[in-house]
């Protein structure tokens, strides 16, 4: 199983410095660990005196050196970088990347048909991105577009990846949000997009970060000029007010400071119950709690009306 | 001119109150200073009284305190007449009807549930900012949406719900949108939204304008390169709004006429995906910071055993204090507050919690807190929506024996 993480050339938010973004780095885990499961169960160089037994299967258990070793084949996980420079993804190899493919492009081109080319000749099981550049245009389009080109589902938010039960099928768990996931089964390849919510990134090794290698690709023929972007002016950021919910249009900076601490809302007009029983007091709490909605009515209450 | 000298003595004997002789020893000299009239006639002018007079120049019926400081008020006099009285508010707001809008602002809404969210709200004020006076808000929601008009939509176009599968959703938007020839659409820049706009964006081969902080009929606003930048441009025809950056619509309600468009029946299930299977969150397991109900043990709370059966029987999420923690009671990735987990819970019960600042920090967030304390005058009792002066000791198993007998009761039922 090829796996193709899609690695961009991050700035850090605050201090400007080149950076892997912390989406990417979690979705080379997600790409490890997939390879390494499949690889043992399914791969032909399955057989190895190191790993076997129950932990086998999981990354975080098995040496990473070895099983870095073992997976630096075509059956892996590896990089795909689209840019002028490949020192801006080499923080990538140290998170446990053993080879990184380097598209050499000029500064400012577009991306996209070159890394669709790239994709479409190794043709990838699973191709894995952040959700968004960091430091760049950050407009999140790049999944997308790849995926339209390659014409593959994408699949976006995803926080774990596992082989399906049939061969040749995915088992994707995406999130919704608070916790809660879909979980996809999906056939062929696919493009996803990697959530916040997913395991978070191993730490940085600097004996992988010296083994791994960038490959350079050459520049690919060069693609179509880029889509000529609509006329877009740029200036220096300006922060500008967030919006304060609850605060009456026109209102004072009292009204605004209430709102924002959350004293105007439920617990502006809130009630106090001064040393009730304690019956009495479960009794409001629970009758509170089910008026939000966090809390499901009791099943005799929606049943209908009960005598005695 | 001057002032009659003042002679203490004087007025000092003359408030003094006639004594009575008391059993020992001579009485201590006693004197009425209550006695009105003495003060002034010796002083001269009357005391100012700055606080009658600065309530005597608010101006009333205002709903924040305003002054007219151009009347000058001896004594307790009001202020008698409002100096510029305020509009009185709409008896019935009319419906306003744009008949034949000069061209469409398209928003298509996550709608969640069929209803509108707050950052749908949003993005239909941002619509209504495009449209102006002449154009014409337009709705397209996936499934049925309620309570579109009084948002500011003043057309509805409801598509038939296409399955979970977003490529199909993104499909017949795209459909719709090409019926309508709207000049502008807006998303939201949520989860799904902003799915959804890349979707139409790439299907349409057309550029998106992301994450719109400010949205005004000359030029839209973004930030990019880390918030270093911000880029701006005439408006596109696609673009999508962040959360938290413009107003809802304030005017009044529009009428949100029903539309049709006549749609290709959806293509066949080409979909990739073979299987989609929900799976809710387990409250026992989420993380804190994002949990949706989270049940908190403070100092008042001993028998956490009682706690821990509380929170499993309401299926919410364990937290504590920093004290429960600190003392290694609780685990520390259960810790509210500014040094825990700051919540974006929905609903907090603080059981024992008095609520210092840091912990009412990690609270902020929440739209609904129960609080039971003995301290009537805890911090977290004032912010409490629900809030109980009891012993949390009491209350959590009278909480359980009411659960279990509801649980009985059904039972009883199902019999």
């Amino acid at each position: 199983m090829r796996i193709a993480v899609l690695l961009s050339a991050g700035r850090h938010p605050v201090s400007g410095a080149a950076v892997l973004p912390r989406l990417e780095a979690q979705a080379i885990r997600i790409a490890t660990r997939l390879a390494e499961a499949h690889g043992l169960h399914a791969g032909p160089d399955a057989a190895h005196g190191l790993h076997d037994g129950p932990d086998a299967a999981y990354g975080l258990h098995a040496g990473p050196d070895a099983a870095y070793g073992l997976h630096a084949g075509p059956d892996a996980a590896y990089g795909l970088h689209a840019g002028p420079d490949a020192a801006a993804v080499a923080d990538a190899l140290g998170q446990g990347l053993a080879r990184i493919e380097h598209i050499v492009l000029a500064e400012g081109a577009d991306p996209v048909p070159a890394l669709a080319a790239r994709l479409a000749a190794t043709a990838p099981t699973l191709v894995l991105a952040g959700r968004r550049s960091q430091g760049g245009d950050e407009s999140g389009i790049v999944p997308y577009m790849l995926a339209a080109a390659l014409d593959r589902p994408l699949i976006p938010d995803v926080v774990s990846v596992a082989p399906g039960e049939e061969s040749g099928t995915l088992r994707l768990d995406q999130s919704l949000g608070r916790g809660a996931l879909r979980r996809l089964v999906v056939r062929g390849p696919v493009v996803a997009t990697v959530h916040p919510d997913a395991p978070a990134a191993l730490a940085y090794a600097f004996g992988q970060a010296r083994r791994g290698v960038i490959e350079p690709l050459g520049p690919i023929d060069p693609p179509g000029i880029a889509a000529p972007a609509a006329a877009i002016e740029e200036r220096p950021y300006r922060r500008r007010p967030k919006l304060v919910k609850g605060a009456p249009t026109g209102g004072s900076a009292a009204e605004r400071l209430k709102a924002a601490t959350g004293e105007s809302g439920s617990a502006a007009s809130g009630r106090l119950l001064v040393d009730p029983d304690p019956d009495e007091a479960a009794r409001e709490i629970l009758a509170y709690l089910r008026g939000i909605g966090v809390v499901a009515p009791a099943r005799s209450a929606t049943a209908g009306p009960k005598g005695g | 001119m001057t002032r009659n000298r003042r002679d203490p003595r004087a007025e000092r004997a003359a408030i003094q109150v006639a004594s009575v002789r008391g059993a020992s020893g001579p009485a201590r000299p006693r004197y009425d200073r209550t006695a009105k009239g003495t003060a002034k006639a010796a002083g001269g002018r009357p005391r100012r009284d700055p606080r009658s007079e600065r309530a005597g120049q608010q101006v009333p019926g205002a709903n924040r305190p305003r002054y007219d400081l151009s009347q000058i008020v001896h004594g307790e006099r009001p202020v008698l007449a409002e100096t510029r009285p305020r509009p009185a508010p709409e008896a019935a707001s009319k419906i306003l009807v744009v008949e034949d809008p000069a061209f469409l602002v398209a928003v298509v809404p996550d709608a969640t549930g069929g209803r509108l969210s707050a950052h749908d709200r949003q993005v239909l004020g941002a619509a209504r900012t495009l449209a102006g006076r002449d154009g014409g808000v337009v709705v397209v929601s996936i499934g049925p949406c309620e309570s579109c008009g009084p948002a500011g939509a003043d057309r509805h176009l409801a598509l038939e719900d296409a399955g979970a599968d977003p490529a199909s959703r993104a499909a017949r938007v795209t459909a719709a949108l090409a019926a309508l020839t709207p000049r502008h659409v807006l998303f939201p820049e949520s989860r799904d939204g902003g799915d959804l706009a890349r979707r139409v964006a790439v299907r349409m081969g057309a550029a998106l304008f992301d994450n719109a902080e400010v949205v005004a009929a000359a030029s839209l606003v973004r930030p990019a390169r880390g918030r270093r930048v911000e880029q701006r441009a005439a408006p596109g025809l696609l673009a999508s709004v962040a959360p938290d950056a413009v107003a809802d619509y304030a005017g009044a309600p529009r009428e949100a006429r029903p539309l049709t468009v006549d749609l290709a029946p959806a293509a066949g299930p080409t979909s990739a995906i073979l299987s989609a299977e929900r799976i809710p969150a387990d409250p026992a397991t989420v993380p804190l910071g994002l949990a949706e109900f989270v049940i908190s043990a403070g100092n008042g709370v001993h028998d956490l055993d009682t706690f821990r059966q509380l929170v499993g029987a309401l299926h919410a999420t364990p937290g504590a204090s920093r004290v429960l923690c600190d003392a290694g009671l609780m685990p520390r990735h259960s810790q509210v507050g500014a040094s825990g987990t700051v919540l974006a819970a929905t609903c907090y019960v603080a059981l024992g919690i008095s609520g210092a600042p840091q912990h009412l920090q990690g609270v902020a967030g929440c739209e609904h807190v129960v609080a039971v304390n003995t301290d009537l005058h805890a911090a977290m009792i004032e912010r409490a929506g629900l809030a109980i002066v009891k012993d949390a000791q009491e209350v959590m198993p009278a909480l359980l024996r009411l659960l279990a007998q509801e649980a009985q009761r059904d039972a009883g039922d199902q019999m």
